[in-house]
């Protein structure tokens, strides 16, 4: 990049966020569809452009140009700033992601925290779209989405923290800054000594992104898009697009965290022209097996879901993180850690088994029930 | 976890196959030659009228009461050219009220309608349902312009059941009790 | 005790109307719940936005003319309606139906289980939360169905081909290569369906558990079909009470244990096995050749005065017909006792005391038919 003035330096960098989004967007929708409609065994959009390639665009056109329909009753700021408040955070955060170690806009200190903080900020703006519905479906639909993303931000959070403490630099252990934790990933991903961590953050990332098995505030068949079910035209846009911002951000700081980033397998001395290829791929990868997951599986309950993460993900994380403490103080090789981790997630696993084959509980007396 | 890793293990499956979709308009499926479209006159090209002679059975047996018909006398029989003596004068069926039951079919003395088995009768989207009332012509237009080629006319219904007109049972009586 | 009260909040129970239109309720149904937190705490059915008159218009039809109608009262399951409904003037007029009809109707009419089974998978599959793959590989599978329907009937859902008196027209040529192949293919659908769905550890979290019903509150509440057998009960019209030619045929009649939700769905999916099972061996035992209508029959049946009530062994349970005739070839009276009807009318007892997003999977493994719950 033009490193000479350090405003245009900076300008150039931001343009190139701003322009990756809106593209990202569109590509990204255009595939899932595809994509989904593949595992149904059907083909997805096919009529608009060559192979349906310009769907999204046409999406576009359409949603920009319907009605901007705001309830009378609604509070009209609160109303009309929600999806300002969803997006700006997510993209606020891209600002500290970098792609390659030259690659980004602003190489913090402190990127992992900085981007986990500030893309929980957007729990404020699904709560103030559905208080500003005025609507009840709205605002059950707020109440599930807050409880669902604190409940779930914090397994994520510590997941990546996990990490970052045992991250090898070059002067020692722990770290926040991503480009040394990739860089630390030079001959071995992280997966292979924190599978237990990989398993926490990718469970907690597709809840993060509304996804099945965990989409029920935004589930279609029961509350009618919860929060999102008085916005319409290029309002709902909004949200998309920040769904979609958000799967792109969770899946290269996946890919960075634990599969190694530009660093595995092909070192850092290679050019940009194959790492950010190589980024790409597993940014990918990620990607893909977001969409196979929601394509395969059904959703869970707002109590399920809630149990799942606080009495299974939480523990388990804290287990993660003390068994890294302990390799830290006591000097343990990698490859202990990846045991002690491995053997985490089978715990993880056989607690996921038991909690669906429940005894059931037996039914109370007719009359009970009905409350006669 | 096995469920859930099953489940993906069926949709990645599921996915490396060839999608099943039929793009239509572009493609479509054959339609087999039973298949039921709304029902049109059949044309009698040995003696150039339609084989309908406006005998108003379909319309009273119609459960949806679409069919209006009339009949008139054939100018044609006075001419010697045609064995119908009477021929269908008008006749009108309101495709927005057939249900495509087929009893029409069935209960025709002179097997002068069918259901067309063709794409076109399939795509019957108007924009005023007035359009959707057809007359003679627009119903005698699939026979005669050659369009219907295959139309299903297997014996049906009473035919089926082996009930025959009085004469008849009492012709083959007769013949039966000869032979034996 | 004065801590008791001092912890007690006032809180107002929500009414939360799942109103005809709605994504999952199966068609236009209204479900008034009375919501406290998450938990129902009451719920009022509102039926009859699909009243169409089924029963009153087949009065002013002959005896044929309202085969029509009871297509498209049951229009999941089209051939059990219109075989009740022949089996009733059958009895009347005392007909024997020829054996090549008796077995086509068993052909179809267990393949029409078969789809209306897979309908199910589909539309449950939805309201559980899958993002659509059930429904579109039960779909699959119903157009291979429905397609094979269209080559032996000539419509993909109306059919209106049984008569009373055996089936309006004789099959195609390739009426059993055509069946045949259309088993396979379905056997291998049902297979992955059942991949997909059955020992999926969310779907069990969602349905394992859910409203269990005891076999004696099933008898109680009137129920029938899959929700009865769910139960524990082995009761199944075709084999209690052999209508057609039932008794020639081996197969098995699933039950589950606890007569929850995931009970249900187990029953249906066993069920699509069983049903594909008595199609292979219709196929075998069927005559070549024959009439497939029963003699002597005029164009207009009159049936003599009488009153009769058939029943069979639909999808949802037992489909009945009540009919009164007093002489004539119009029915004076015909009533029909749906399924869906009488399973529905247990909804309250089924949803109280659960959550919202358990009331509307609830409601979905109940398999209603709004045209047969309104007629």
């Amino acid at each position: 990049m033009i490193a000479g003035n350090p405003w245009l330096d900076a300008f150039l960098r931001l343009l190139v966020v701003a322009t990756g989004i809106p593209l990202a967007v569109i590509v990204l929708n255009y595939l899932e569809r595809k994509v989904i409609g593949r595992v149904q065994n059907r083909l997805g959009p096919m009529r608009v452009g060559p192979y349906g390639t310009l769907q999204a665009i046409a999406d576009t056109i359409k949603l920009l140009t319907k009605e901007d329909v705001r309830p009378a009753t609604a509070d009209r700021w609160v109303f009309e700033l929600a999806p300002y408040v969803v997006v700006v955070p997510t993209v606020v955060a891209l600002v500290a992601l970098p792609v390659t170690d030259d690659l980004w806009v602003r190489n913090l200190g402190l990127a992992l925290f900085f981007i986990l903080a500030v893309s929980t900020l957007s729990i404020v703006g699904f709560l103030m779209a559905g208080w500003g519905s005025d609507n009840k479906y709205a605002i059950l639909g707020a109440m599930r989405s807050a409880a669902q993303l604190i409940s779930y931000e914090i397994p994520l959070v510590m997941a990546a923290v996990a990490v970052a403490m045992v991250a090898h630099t070059d002067v020692g252990r722990g770290s926040l800054n991503l480009v040394e934790i990739v860089e630390g990933q030079g001959r071995v991903p992280y997966i292979a000594w924190q599978p237990l961590a990989f398993f926490i953050f990718t469970v907690a990332a597709v809840a993060e992104l509304y996804r099945q098995p965990f989409d029920i505030p935004v589930a279609e068949s029961e509350v009618v898009g919860g929060p999102l079910v008085e916005y319409s035209g290029i309002r709902w846009a909004m949200f998309m697009m920040a769904e979609y911002v958000n799967l792109v951000l969770l899946s290269i700081l996946a890919s960075l965290v634990f599969l190694g980033g530009w660093n595995w397998p092909l070192g850092n001395e290679v050019g940009p022209a194959l790492q950010v290829p190589l980024v790409l791929l597993k940014t990918f990868l990620f990607i893909l097996f977001f969409f196979w997951v929601r394509a395969a599986l059904p959703r869970l309950r707002i109590d399920q879901l809630m149990a799942y993460s606080w009495q299974v993900l939480l523990p388990l994380a804290f287990y993660q993180i003390v068994v890294n403490g302990l390799a830290l103080v006591y000097g343990w090789p990698d490859p202990i850690l990846g045991l002690l981790s491995g053997g985490g997630m089978v715990v993880a696993v056989y607690l996921t088994y038991r909690a669906v084959r429940r005894p059931v509980r037996r039914p109370l007396a007719a009359a009970q029930r009905m409350g006669v | 976890m096995l469920g859930v890793i099953r489940s993906l293990v069926t949709a990645i499956g599921v996915a490396a196959r060839r999608p099943v979709t039929i793009q239509y308009p572009t493609q479509k499926k054959e339609l087999p030659q039973r298949s039921r479209g709304f029902p049109v006159l059949l044309w009698d090209f040995q003696n150039d009228e339609p084989f309908c002679t406006g005998c108003q059975v379909c319309a009273r047996y119609c459960p949806t009461d679409c069919m209006t018909v009339t009949m008139k006398d054939n100018p044609k029989y006075a001419e010697g050219k045609s064995p119908r003596k009477k021929i269908v004068d008008r006749f009108y069926i309101d495709y927005g009220r057939c249900m495509r039951c087929n009893i029409c079919v069935e209960v025709c003395n002179f097997d002068a309608i069918v259901m067309d088995n063709t794409w076109r009768s399939v795509e019957m989207s108007r924009y005023d349902r007035q359009d959707l009332v057809m007359d003679l012509e627009a119903l005698l237009a699939a026979s005669k312009s050659g369009r219907l080629k295959n139309p299903f006319r297997t014996p049906m219904g009473m035919a089926h059941s082996g009930w025959r007109p009085k004469e008849e049972r009492e012709k083959e009586a007769v013949a039966a009790s000869e032979e034996g | 005790m004065a801590l008791q009260q001092e912890h007690e909040l006032e809180t107002i129970d929500l009414h939360i109307n799942v109103g005809p239109q709605h994504p999952a309720t199966h068609g236009v149904f209204r479900m008034i719940l009375t919501v406290d937190g998450e938990k129902v705490v009451d719920c009022d059915p509102v039926i009859g936005y699909m009243h169409r008159g089924a029963e009153k218009l087949s009065e002013n039809c002959d005896y044929r003319q309202a085969i029509g109608y009871q297509d498209r009262t049951e229009y999941l399951a089209q051939f059990n309606a219109e075989w009740t409904y022949c089996l009733a003037v059958e009895k009347l007029l005392g007909l024997q139906v020829p054996e090549r009809a008796e077995y086509i109707r068993v052909i179809l009419g267990e393949l029409n289980r078969v789809a209306s089974h897979l309908m199910f998978m589909g539309a449950f599959g939805t309201d559980v939360g899958f993002f659509g793959t059930p429904f579109m590989y039960a779909f699959r599978e119903r157009e291979v169905i429905q397609d094979f329907f269209e080559a032996v009937t000539g419509e993909r859902m109306m059919y209106n081909y049984f008569r009373p008196g055996g089936v309006a027209w004789d099959v195609p040529d390739d009426f059993e290569e055509h069946c045949r192949y259309v088993i396979d293919h379905v056997r291998r659908g049902v297979e992955e369906l059942d991949a997909l769905m059955t020992d999926n550890e969310v779907f069990l979290a969602r349905c394992r558990g859910l409203s269990p019903v005891t076999p004696e509150e099933a008898i109680n509440w009137g129920f029938s079909g899959p929700m009865l057998r769910a139960c524990g009960i082995k009761h199944d019209l075709r084999r209690a009470e052999p209508y057609s030619i039932y008794d020639r045929f081996d197969f098995e009649i699933p039950t589950g244990t606890q007569g929850d939700v995931y009970d249900r769905y187990l029953v249906r999916m066993e069920e699509m096995r069983q049903s594909l099972r008595i199609v292979e061996q219709a196929l075998r035992q069927m005559p070549k050749q024959g009439p497939v209508m029963a003699e002597g029959l005029k164009r207009t049946i009159r049936v003599p005065p009488g009153e009769v009530y058939s029943r069979t062994e639909s999808p949802r349970g037992e489909y009945g017909v009540y009919l009164v005739s007093k002489g004539g070839d119009k029915p004076w009276r015909l009533k029909i006792r749906s399924a869906a009807f009488c399973n529905l009318s247990a909804l309250k007892n089924l949803v109280v005391g659960n959550y919202v997003a358990d009331a509307i999977i609830i409601l979905g493994s109940i398999d209603i038919v709004l045209c047969e719950v309104d007629r």
